[in-house]
């Protein structure tokens, strides 16, 4: 078990006295000077118009990346995130479009939701029950959902009709987008499960030590059935916003989610050994996520590279929090 | 062949090896035998050249040696096989025998074929009878064991040590190891023999000498190893062995005499069995009383509190507590439904939650009990309350509740195992070898907390522990269990005031 040293109140979800932990205050510091770095680079960056558009992608990033923090966070981790997320998006194309089943968003959506809890469960049971590696029962299943949607879709893209445009696209006032609320709420009520709730706190203390939260009356098979049901519930999430928003349901929608969601939870500081997460964190992590795509762009560097600097940054993130570890020693507080 | 000297180790706070000389000769098995943390595995790790005595000398065949590493004393010829079997499950067998002189021909290309006919010599030498060429993953646990000593044997091995060989090993296997080891003996092999189980010490070793605290306290000849019939006049007597592996300075001191209220049974488990584990084990737990469970790892005490706790099933018995018969599924059940709370005694692993403040450690076990009736989520104050309470009630010394379990000091640590399960409310409690790895000091106060619980507060304590000073200080009565069974009971401890040398004497024979 290696985690930081340092005692990180609102991140370890233990902890009640913090409401921001110091390393998230050091990510919205961060994500505070890139805004005024691009903004003196690009006049016209800083708009109440770009920051509530760009708004949507860190709501969508964060449904994303919480689909994988919640697996991290009990010690496990999820490989479906996209595979999930693409599924999803084939079963909203073929349920709502209008060459398709022509159902009403009102029956559609909630149908597609189910995915993501069942899934979710599935995946769960087979890690507990029949004991096989997170890592395999996820990476194999990834497979299993692609295969499955290329060959349902045959590649082609839905069209998501109008009546559903408004969850992407609506704004309340003009101004403030539903993403961005829905992300809101997502970000208060996990963050309050992880603080105050038996069952947040359960999902922690299986991520800390499963056996010794087993020997402390914890069910922590269930925790981890838990873990990957929520992870399913984000990724259809994240699928259904991602619809929505574009107006279509295409099949490749996910591909590129596995690597955000992990970019995201870790720079939003979510331990990779389990038990440590922060909502607003993450939320923080889909920010500073956006912002430096959004200076690739300034700085004129091809998209075809992001992925390469998405990778670095995960990297860099990780060593980031090994250095402050040291610099922190055992002290505690942070 | 190969002697110790006046060996001295020290860690940083212990002293592992204090003055140690030890003498392993050709055609002798050699038994060495001590409680944990006797200094047997730091002696046999200085004897491979993984640690460098802080003084003293070992001198192989007549000259003084330093071995530089492990490959420098396996190439002086000390054979080592592990308690952890280190195999290469992936590997054939005849590989993991020669993975250190595969024989090659030419631009460093593997010569099977030798290679292979020399795996078999060897395998024959220890009656491995498997294909050379199957992966060594699907073989049991005896199989590995012989290819580890092949492999010694294979390097020219002259003194073959052997780690605590049997624990993963059938009685009958153990047999059939220990009829090989004779054989080697016989052939001109040195055999060091690391034990604490002192049955079969007894049964192969020629010599046995005891190590207590780092220090040695004394060897003695074996005749009934290599002559059952010698043992009428055999130099050496179990109980004796006992005595020098627990005979530390104890103090006889009980903490007092305990009032426990014979009338009201917590806890009754009878005939309860399971395979391999526990064979028919029955005893009856008393409110206000604590009962001690004196034996070996593995004698089945650890065993039975897994059963009572959930974690593991039984194959039949029966558990009645307080008077109603149960069955118990999972700790959860064991804990909320029966209140009954399990001290582990690997608290790091199983007992604590490392990197969580002492607050969560000690409050995590009450979470349902302290949530808020309508909001349904975790009031934070009671929850602060309940850990701040422990913590004064137990005199945890902790800079506060929000403070990492991983800094607490191992006393300070098991305090907090215990506290979880008070501040759950339970009144039976099963503690697990409490005071291993604790200093003297916390040592005292845990023992005086146990004892408390029980005579001030009335809990009901199964008291697990091989440490024979500890539980005459603090029982009343005393379980022996051996073999999977109890084979015995010490009763009156505190009220007669039996010292712990009478103690030992009643037990001695029950190990005979």
């Amino acid at each position: 078990m290696t985690m930081p040293a340092t005692v990180i109140q609102e991140r370890v979800g233990f902890g009640q006295r913090d409401w921001v932990s110091g390393r998230t205050l050091g990510l919205i510091l961060f994500a505070g000077i890139l805004m005024i770095a691009m903004s003196l680079a690009s006049p016209n960056f800083l708009t109440q118009e770009t920051f509530f558009s760009q708004s949507r992608y860190v709501a969508f990033y964060l449904m994303v990346a919480m689909s994988q923090a919640v697996c991290l966070a009990v010690g496990d981790l999820n490989l479906t995130v996209g595979a999930v997320g693409s599924i999803a998006t084939v079963a909203l194309g073929l349920l709502m479009g209008a060459e398709q089943a022509g159902l009403s968003p009102w029956v559609a959506v909630p149908l597609v939701f189910l995915i993501g809890p069942l899934t979710g469960w599935l995946h769960g049971m087979i890690i507990t029950r029949l004991k096989i590696d997170a890592f395999i029962v996820t990476l194999s299943m990834m497979f299993v959902y692609m295969g499955l949607r290329s060959g349902i879709s045959g590649g082609n893209a839905y069209t998501i009709p109008q009546s559903f445009w408004w969850l992407g696209q609506g704004s309340i006032g003009g101004w403030l987008p539903y993403m961005l609320l829905i992300a809101l709420a997502v970000l208060g009520l996990t963050s309050h499960m992880y603080r105050n709730t038996v069952l947040g706190r359960r999902l922690l203390a299986t991520g800390s030590n499963a056996e010794a939260a087993r020997l402390s009356g914890i069910d922590t098979n269930r925790m981890v059935v838990v873990a990957h049901v929520l992870s399913g519930c984000f990724s259809v999430m994240a699928a259904i916003m991602w619809a929505s928003w574009g107006g279509n349901a295409a099949p490749e929608t996910g591909d590129n989610w596995l690597i955000i969601s992990f970019a995201v939870a870790i720079i939003g500081g979510t331990g990779l050994k389990g038990s440590l997460i922060s909502p607003l964190g993450i939320f923080m992590g889909a920010i500073i996520f956006k912002l430096i795509q959004h200076s690739l762009v300034i700085l004129k560097i091809n998209d075809n590279y992001s992925n390469t600097v998405l990778g670095a940054l995960i990297l860099l993130a990780i060593l980031v929090d090994r250095a402050r570890e040291h610099f922190d020693g055992g002290r505690r507080g942070s | 062949m190969l002697k110790l000297r006046h060996i001295s180790k020290s860690f940083p706070g212990v002293r592992a090896l204090d003055d140690v000389s030890l003498e392993f000769r050709a055609g002798e098995i050699h038994g060495l035998i001590g409680e944990n943390g006797a200094g047997k595995s730091t002696a046999i790790k200085i004897i491979t050249g993984i640690y460098q005595p802080d003084r003293g000398e070992i001198v192989l065949e007549g000259e003084p040696v330093r071995f530089a590493d492990f490959r420098d004393s396996q190439r002086r010829g000390i054979g080592i096989v592990h308690q952890e079997l280190q195999v290469i499950p992936d590997a054939s067998v005849a590989e993991n025998i020669m993975i250190d002189k595969l024989v090659t021909r030419g631009a460093g290309r593997v010569d099977w074929d030798v290679t292979f006919r020399v795996a078999r010599e060897h395998m024959a030498r220890v009656g491995l009878d498997a294909p050379p060429d199957r992966l060594v993953r699907g073989l049991s646990a005896a199989q590995k064991q012989l290819i580890q000593i092949a492999k010694a044997l294979s390097a020219k091995a002259k003194l073959l040590l052997l780690d605590e060989p049997t624990s993963s090993l059938t009685e009958h296997e153990a047999r059939r190891l220990f009829a090989l080891l004779r054989e080697l003996r016989d052939q001109g092999t040195a055999i060091g023999f690391v034990s604490h189980k002192l049955d079969e010490v007894l049964a192969l070793c020629d010599r046995i000498s005891v190590l207590r605290d780092g220090k040695f306290v004394g060897s003695r000849e074996n005749l009934s190893a290599r002559d059952p019939a010698a043992s009428g006049s055999n130099p050496i007597r179990p109980a004796e062995l006992v005595s020098m592996m627990l005979g530390r300075e104890c103090n006889d001191d009980h903490l007092g005499q305990l009032s426990p209220d014979w009338n009201t049974e917590v806890l009754r488990v009878e005939n309860v069995v399971r395979l391999g584990k526990v064979e028919g084990v029955s005893l009856v737990l008393h409110r206000g009383e604590i009962l001690g469970c004196y034996g070996l790892v593995g004698s089945g005490r650890t065993e039975l509190a897994r059963i009572l706790i959930g974690e593991d099933r039984m194959d039949s018995g029966r558990i009645t507590i307080r008077g109603e018969p149960v069955t118990i599924r999972s700790v959860g059940e064991s804990l909320y439904r029966h209140r009954m709370g399990y001290v582990s005694e690997n608290r790091k692993e199983e007992g604590l939650l490392l990197e969580d403040p002492v607050r969560t450690n000690l409050a995590v076990a009450v979470w349902p009990r302290i949530r808020r009736a309508i909001a349904r989520c975790i009031n934070a104050d009671r929850e602060r309350a309940v850990a701040a309470d422990q913590v004064n009630a137990l005199q945890i010394r902790t800079p506060g509740i929000e403070q990492r379990v991983r800094h607490l000091s191992g006393g300070n640590q098991q305090k907090v195992s215990i506290g979880k399960w008070l501040a759950a409310d339970c009144d039976i409690l099963i503690i697990d070898e409490p005071t291993v790895g604790v200093d003297v000091g916390a040592k005292q106060q845990i023992h005086e907390l146990i004892w408390n619980l029980a005579a001030r507060q009335g809990k009901s304590i199964l008291l697990i522990s091989s440490d024979l000073p500890e539980l005459v200080r603090l029982v009343n009565r005393l379980l022996v269990f051996r073999q999977r069974r109890i084979v015995g009971e010490v009763r009156d401890i505190d009220t007669k005031k039996k010292s712990y040398a009478e103690v030992s004497r009643e037990i001695a024979p029950l190990f005979e």
